[in-house]
């Protein structure tokens, strides 16, 4: 190890325990790329820093995850190379093509049933455009269009068999904390308006997810049973 | 034998981090799998209600998507790296909330914080075995200091109005407790 006069050295302390701020910080910060002594002695405090976090440490809750993805960019923005290049990228790649063939599927069943819906015109234009989910999984997969101008929703399963259960779908915002959408039809497209408190969840980036849950839906309003499918809300 | 394993999955933690670097979401998932329980630890420390832990956790990982690519592997382990990162998002969340300021800091008295026992200590790493015992040879209030900057995110001017202390006697304390925690762990 290098030593480093006390006063550099008590600097690369006090830069790694949070002790100085404003232009002293900035200027620490700064000297961390043209000196590299101070580098060294920087990374060595941060690491003594790092152990006074000592023990086992806890498992967050599965939810922490899915809002952690759910504010990830889009997955377009990934440069299309390093999609390839990566183990596993073909799931995104499949899961895109999905999406953009289920998305046309989705909106022209919105653009079918648009006459029997009374539109109010909507208060932020920015929010209304119609936003589409395809969500997969352990089985089949299913396509969710949501319109939030209405609060309207459809829902359009294949290969979905979840005997005698009720598949329900749910909006899980950053949060972590799933809000109902409704129990959906396993078998055939179906159309609903969807609660206030799930419909003001309603964003891109969002995930949706579907419960299996005892026939009727959730009895307790949260999820009881396994997620089977999950996706992605994007804007049509 | 176990240093050589735990050195294998350092330097591949370290890899997998660069991958995230480059945008690859199958690596991120891979350092979530393999960190998230030793990062929500550290939200917890610093934010006891679960949460907020739970959403400084996040904001945690999103800023390890964002800055990977910032990561250098030359200049100290993933580890280490991930829980500084994890470290300021906690304390800015703990700052956000205008809990700090506010609590008034009786560091003259020599109440111990809880250290940990030796039970503990056989389950942690060596490094955070000899910071432990490193910082059990410092004065009761120099470790109440540091531990309390560090967890609370405390600055010298912050420490010095809570603890109705002059500047400069804080600093020259810290910095006193500094060179002797460097001269232990050397």
């Amino acid at each position: 190890m290098t030593t480093l006069p006390d006063d550099a050295e008590l600097l690369a302390a006090e830069l790694a325990y949070g002790l100085i701020e404003g232009d002293e910080r900035a200027s620490a910060e700064a000297r961390l790329g043209t000196d590299a002594d101070f580098a060294a002695a920087h990374a060595r405090w941060q690491a003594y820093a790092a152990a006074m976090f000592a023990g086992a440490g806890e498992a967050p809750r599965p939810s922490v995850w899915s809002a952690i993805e759910a504010r990830l960019p889009a997955n377009d923005v990934t440069p299309l190379p390093a999609r390839f290049a990566s183990a596993g990228s073909s799931r995104w790649w499949r899961a895109g093509t999905l999406a953009a063939s289920a998305a046309a599927i989705v909106l022209g069943v919105v653009a079918l049933q648009k006459p029997q819906t009374v539109f109010v015109p909507a208060t932020q234009p920015a929010a209304s455009a119609p936003m589409v989910a395809v969500l997969t999984g352990k089985q089949g997969f299913v396509t969710v269009s949501f319109d939030p101008a209405s609060g309207h929703m459809t829902s359009a399963p294949a290969g979905l068999d979840i005997g005698r259960h009720s598949p329900e779908l749910w909006v899980i915002p950053a949060d972590g904390k799933p809000r109902a959408m409704g129990v959906m039809d396993a078998a055939a497209p179906s159309w609903a308006k969807i609660p206030a408190t799930a419909s003001s969840a309603m964003a891109a980036g969002v995930t949706i997810a579907v419960s299996v849950e005892p026939v009727g839906g959730s009895p307790t309003g949260q999820p009881t049973g396994p997620v089977i499918l999950t996706g992605k809300l994007t804007t049509a | 034998m176990s240093s050589t394993i735990s050195q294998m999955n350092a330097a591949s933690l370290a890899e997998t981090l660069q991958r995230v670097g480059s945008g690859d979401r199958a690596a991120f998932e891979e350092v979530y799998r393999r960190t998230s329980v030793k990062l929500f630890g550290v939200c917890l420390r610093i934010l006891p209600v679960r949460q907020e832990a739970e959403e400084a956790l996040q904001e945690a990982y999103l800023s390890v998507w964002r800055r990977a690519n910032l990561f250098d592997a030359t200049r100290g382990s993933a580890m280490t790296w991930l829980i500084s990162l994890t470290r300021n998002r906690a304390v800015d969340r703990l700052r956000s909330g205008g809990k700090i300021a506010s609590a008034p800091l009786e560091w003259a008295d020599d109440v111990a914080d809880p250290a940990p026992v030796a039970s503990t200590l056989l389950e942690i790493g060596e490094d955070e075995q000899q910071l432990a015992h490193c910082l059990a040879t410092l004065e009761g209030a120099e470790q109440r200091l540091i531990r309390t900057a560090f967890f609370e995110g405390s600055t010298y001017a912050e420490l010095a109005t809570r603890s109705a202390t002059p500047l400069g006697t804080i600093k020259s304390r810290i910095r006193r407790a500094l060179l002797k925690l460097r001269d232990c762990l050397a």
